[in-house]
């Protein structure tokens, strides 16, 4: 499928290890639409929307943020903590500001599952229904997100 | 057969006619030539060539104005004012700049292209970081994800920092399609050693510098750094002081700890370092050291979620609530925070309501 030249420029950011090392889109061929479409269906066959999931990761990332770095129960199952580091990440789709370099990361403790997301995550999933691409190092996956923490 | 190629004709005039203006323009219109770009009233005068933008401008003439994005108009961080020339203020700074600091002048420099003689001001400690060769002559694993890397100048002049401030550290293209970039540390090491620097790092996942540091900076490696910056130092004052750290904000509080055994500093100090796990601890026996050697140090390490296996006797609980219990006189005391902003906004809370001035809490944010 034929790209706008601004999805061009924003696949050649994406693709580029310019604000991530290794880039958001790993070693996944597909165009950034696709993916977007793919996870959004995706999404919406286990039940959820963008908007609903990213308001769950930020409700968690919140709770665990009052523990200063310490873990918090967010359910009988779930625990979570976040790790912090100095400086700022800032959004491909040229989002004003910078976002705070923190992770967020989901344990389930019956099964020991493990889900880490930055506040970059909460933000493109927010705001452009982006999952990042397969391979990338911050690449989440939408189903199984869904089942971990929904 | 005639009729087919007179459309190609004129196509093909018009875009000559088209190619031949825009040179004509480029020759004789458009503003070429060499500007200065006036610093600080005459503190710096920098030539350059028209069309460059004033944040490379800048940075070629070794004057790092701070940026996340690395000068695409994103971040709305390499803030300048602008006095004179500039041009118009374009939709990208308009989004990212209050109406307050339009009025007075805020540009930011990675948008300003340079077609003018322009006069800017800029903080006047970015006039005085220098740049430096380093080599890594140490690597250590503090945690699972904290390393310290010890770097000595290959190169260059004594490196002075004031204990608390940070440097900018350059990660270097290290694989296909990636990008120089700049990333801020604090200075851990203890500030009367000049040749050398510690930095106390925590891995991120896909950070770009961080995965340099943790996956290509080798012992033996160079890299390239410019500094120091930042305001976040110990006062004059006599009143005792009470550090809050957690993580790598552990290290402007150790340089700060080296200046004041350096400077047999008296003040009472106490220490509260946060930690989830025992094993996230570290530097204890440095730390131990300086209740030693200060004159009235306490280091108070509190672990939030010690593990029923691990032998730990120390506070429990998080780091405020250890402040709550341990100190008894805020309203006498400063304090110095370094960490995530949600531990500074909650220390800053309890210590306000702990009866400590808002003017005697000083802090280092992780943002």
């Amino acid at each position: 499928m034929k790209q706008s030249p601004e999805m061009e420029k924003l696949e050649a950011v994406l693709r580029s290890s310019k604000l991530v090392a290794g880039g958001f889109l790993g070693d996944d061929r597909r165009s950034v639409s696709e993916i977007v479409e793919d996870d959004r269906r995706r999404l919406a066959e286990a039940g959820s929307s963008c908007a609903e999931l990213a308001g769950r990761m930020r409700e968690i990332t919140e709770a665990a943020k009052r523990q200063l770095g310490g873990c918090v129960k967010v359910s009988d199952q779930l625990e979570a903590w976040v790790e912090e580091a100095k400086g700022a990440l800032v959004c491909p789709w040229s989002h004003s500001g910078g976002i705070s370099k923190r992770t967020t990361t989901v344990r389930n403790v019956e099964t020991g599952e493990i889900v880490t997301w930055s506040d970059l995550n909460i933000h493109l999933i927010e705001e452009h229904g982006f999952f990042e691409g397969k391979g990338s190092a911050m690449r989440l996956d939408p189903e199984e997100l869904v089942k971990l923490i929904c | 057969m005639f009729t087919f190629f007179i459309p190609v004709l004129i196509v093909s005039c018009i875009a000559t006619f088209l190619s031949i203006s825009l040179v004509f323009a480029e020759r004789f219109l458009a503003k070429y030539g060499e500007y200065t770009i006036d610093v600080n009233d005459g503190d710096k005068d920098v030539k350059v060539q028209s069309g460059v933008s004033l944040f490379g401008a800048l940075a070629e003439e070794k004057i790092f104005v701070p940026s996340v994005c690395g000068g695409r108009g994103v971040c709305g961080y390499c803030r300048v004012k602008v006095f004179k020339g500039g041009g118009p203020l374009l939709p990208s700074e308009t989004r990212l700049l209050t109406k307050s600091e339009i009025a007075e002048g805020m540009r930011l420099s990675c948008q300003v292209k340079v077609r003018e003689d322009i006069r800017i001001t800029i903080p006047q400690e970015l006039l005085a970081v220098t740049e430096h060769v380093c080599r890594c002559v140490e690597i250590v694993e503090l945690t699972g994800d904290i390393k310290l890397f010890r770097l000595e100048l290959v190169e260059g002049d004594a490196f002075d920092h004031v204990a608390g401030q940070y440097v900018e550290l350059l990660a270097p293209v290290y694989f296909s399609g990636g990008e120089e970039v700049y990333r801020s540390y604090s200075i851990a090491s203890d500030p009367s050693e000049k040749g050398v620097l510690e930095l106390i790092i925590r891995f991120v996942p896909g950070g770009i510098c961080t995965t340099y540091c943790f996956e290509h900076l080798k012992v033996g490696g160079e890299v390239l750094l410019n500094g120091s910056y930042g305001e976040f130092r110990l006062s004059e004052s006599e009143a005792p002081v009470v550090f809050i750290a957690g993580g790598s904000g552990m290290a402007p509080i150790r340089s700060m700890l080296y200046d004041m055994r350096n400077n047999q500093n008296r003040r009472k100090a106490t220490y509260y370092f946060g930690a989830n796990k025992v094993e996230e601890l570290f530097m204890q026996d440095e730390m131990r050291r300086f209740e030693e050697e200060l004159a009235d140090f306490k280091f108070v390490p509190v672990v939030s979620l010690p593990g029923k296996n691990e032998d730990w006797d120390g506070e429990v609980g998080l780091v405020t609530e250890a402040v709550e219990r341990g100190l008894l006189n805020a309203s006498e005391c400063e304090a110095y925070l370094c960490g995530s902003d949600g531990m500074i906004e909650a220390c800053w809370k309890l210590l306000v309501e702990m009866g400590m001035g808002e003017d005697k809490i000083f802090f280092d944010s992780f943002e």
